[in-house]
């Protein structure tokens, strides 16, 4: 049911799928394009008691077009402001990111964040939230409406549409901050901890639907996490992070094939390899007691 | 809230007012004071429905009303646009908080009389006064939710478009609204003290001159009338109030 929702939706042109990708059985020789490039970026903040902290430390990292990545690493470890530079919502101290070859100067709506505390408007209702985006862009009140009630449907929210979010459990506000940021199509998703705050049943019916959504319609994605079996089964690839600084570790290519069904991957031993080898370079890292 | 919960609730507050009137009766029935200097319950709301009759009473009860909603609806407007300034202005902040902080204390009564000089014995005074006094705890409360609105849905926001100056209108305010209508209950509660005291101080009409005049010609029963007529004018604004402020704030938890 939840396919066809997605392929109505597609059909209606809400998600533009790209065809050379949908085409991509045989994956020959595509061209792949930087759609995000983060060069030398470093970041430091001012603490209270004035001391410099160095969060993030030359960081470099290109994400192709169309790609799944996800960032992985311990607590404040600094993936929250990678991705907030990203956004366009904090200004690096060093360094620049670039969106398509463009520097990045500002939050802009072909990037669209979804943050773990689900940020939704609480004056609005469901539908209203996800019309916002579609409003701004200048989309007519009724087509936007339309768009957007056949996105809550997507998300699996059909007979909500006009509940306020204090009404909602969290796995359907977290549906509908990601119907809210997809009613604007960005090229960007970008995920911080979206599913963090979940139940272990809600996040894999989640995580699902969310590489459902994306294997129809090929959005590049950032996506934060703290868990390494949802970074493994998601992504095309693992960004590793360390702490005090915030450095890249390692980037690891997930090679496993799509589209990916849960149940066969837990057997895969291909993906437990993955996830069993991460969680030792965590381990070696040793970097689990906060310091600042 | 539901709907039995709501009857319950009105109920459960009518018991002490039930009991107010019940000491009240008791301590006139006991003799405890002169019934020509504490008239009982019953004889007062006799006289409340003569005078509410009247044409006379009625013209009091509107000059107190007009003197009340213009004063209070300049505060709403002035504490509103200030506060939302100063939240999102560092220098609008800069130039207001000290003003505020030296003015917001003062007990704005200490002004009348200079406010009496420059405008006369009408209505302006009063209203000057009226907002003065509820300005503060409506502007400081805009100031107080303006200024905590979460920076994510700021963020979200302009990611999907808005432009920065539009931010104010589409995201501060709207969630800044549930700090905002508390500070205008207390503005309208200082309100409907502030207009009686005035009228009582220095007035030609209005309700707080209607018991001045009582007072003074010592008929107790005429006293406690405007006493009463005020205490239900500011349960019904109150429950007015309520009323906009839980359509408005429908979407957030806990109103
Ligand atoms: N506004 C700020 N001012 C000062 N320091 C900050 C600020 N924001 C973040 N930091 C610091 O930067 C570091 C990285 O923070 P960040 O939130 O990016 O970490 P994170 O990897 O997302 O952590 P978590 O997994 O717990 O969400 C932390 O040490 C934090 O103390
Ligand atoms: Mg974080």
């Amino acid at each position: 049911m939840f396919v066809s929702d997605v392929e109505k939706a597609a059909s209606m042109n809400l998600m533009p799928s790209r065809s050379d990708l949908k085409a991509e059985a045989a994956p020959a020789a595509k061209p792949t394009i930087a759609m995000i490039e983060i060069d030398h970026v470093s970041q430091v903040f001012q603490t209270s008691s004035r001391q410099d902290h160095l969060a993030l430390s030359d960081i470099s990292l290109t994400v192709d077009d169309g790609a799944f990545v996800s960032i992985l690493g311990p607590s404040g470890c600094g993936k929250s402001t990678l991705l907030y530079i990203v956004g366009g919502f904090v200004a690096p101290t060093r360094g620049t990111a670039r969106m398509k070859g463009n520097p990045i100067t500002g939050p802009g709506p072909d990037r669209g964040p979804v943050f773990q505390e689900f940020a939704l408007f609480p004056w609005k209702s469901v539908l209203g939230n996800v019309m916002y985006g579609p409003r701004q862009q200048g989309v007519k009140a009724a087509e936007a409406e339309a768009q957007s009630r056949a996105l809550i449907e997507m998300v699996g929210l059909k007979g909500f549409e006009h509940f306020y979010p204090k009404e909602l459990s969290g796995g359907m506000k977290q549906r509908v901050a990601l119907a809210r940021t997809l009613a604007y199509h960005p090229a960007v998703l970008l995920m911080d901890e979206p599913f963090g705050a979940l139940d272990a049943h809600t996040r894999t019916r989640l995580q699902n639907d969310l590489l459902n959504i994306w294997e129809r319609d090929r959005k590049t994605v950032l996506f934060v996490t703290h868990s390494v079996e949802e970074a493994v089964f998601l992504s095309d690839k693992v960004v590793m992070m360390s702490r005090s600084p915030g450095r890249i570790r390692q980037i690891i290519d997930i090679d496993l094939p799509r589209p990916r069904r849960r149940t066969e991957l837990l057997l895969d031993p291909r993906y437990q390899k993955y996830v069993v080898d991460i969680e030792r370079m965590f381990d070696d890292a040793g970097d689990d007691e906060l310091q600042p | 809230m539901n709907g039995r919960d709501a009857t319950r609730d009105v109920l459960l507050g009518l018991i002490p007012i039930a009991l107010l009137l019940a000491i009240w009766q008791g301590t006139v029935s006991l003799g405890l004071a002169p019934p020509t200097l504490l008239p009982p319950p019953g004889l007062v709301f006799m006289r409340m429905a003569q005078l509410l009759a009247t044409a006379s009473f009625n013209q009091e009860i509107l000059a107190t009303l007009f003197r009340l909603f213009a004063g209070f609806s300049i505060a709403v407007v002035l504490g509103i646009a200030i506060g939302l300034a100063a939240a999102v202005s560092p220098a609008i902040n800069a130039a207001v908080r000290p003003v505020v902080r030296v003015l917001a204390p003062l007990p704005k009564v200490a002004l009348y009389p200079a406010l009496l000089l420059l405008l006369g014995f009408g209505h302006e005074s009063k209203i000057t006064l009226v907002a003065a006094d509820a300005l503060f705890p409506i502007l400081l409360s805009t100031y107080y939710g303006a200024s905590t609105v979460e920076q994510k849905l700021i963020w979200s926001a302009m990611a999907a478009g808005t432009p920065p100056r539009e931010i104010l209108f589409k995201v501060i305010l709207p969630g800044a609204a549930p700090s905002i209508l508390t500070g205008c209950r207390i503005g309208l509660v200082i309100s409907c003290i502030v207009v009686f005291l005035a009228e009582m101080i220095t007035s030609t009409d209005g309700l707080g001159h209607v018991l001045i005049t009582a007072a003074r010609t010592f008929q107790a029963v005429d006293m406690f009338v405007p006493l009463i007529t005020i205490s239900l004018l500011g349960l019904i604004l109150n429950g007015l109030l309520q009323a906009v402020r839980s359509y408005l704030l429908r979407g957030f938890p806990e109103v």
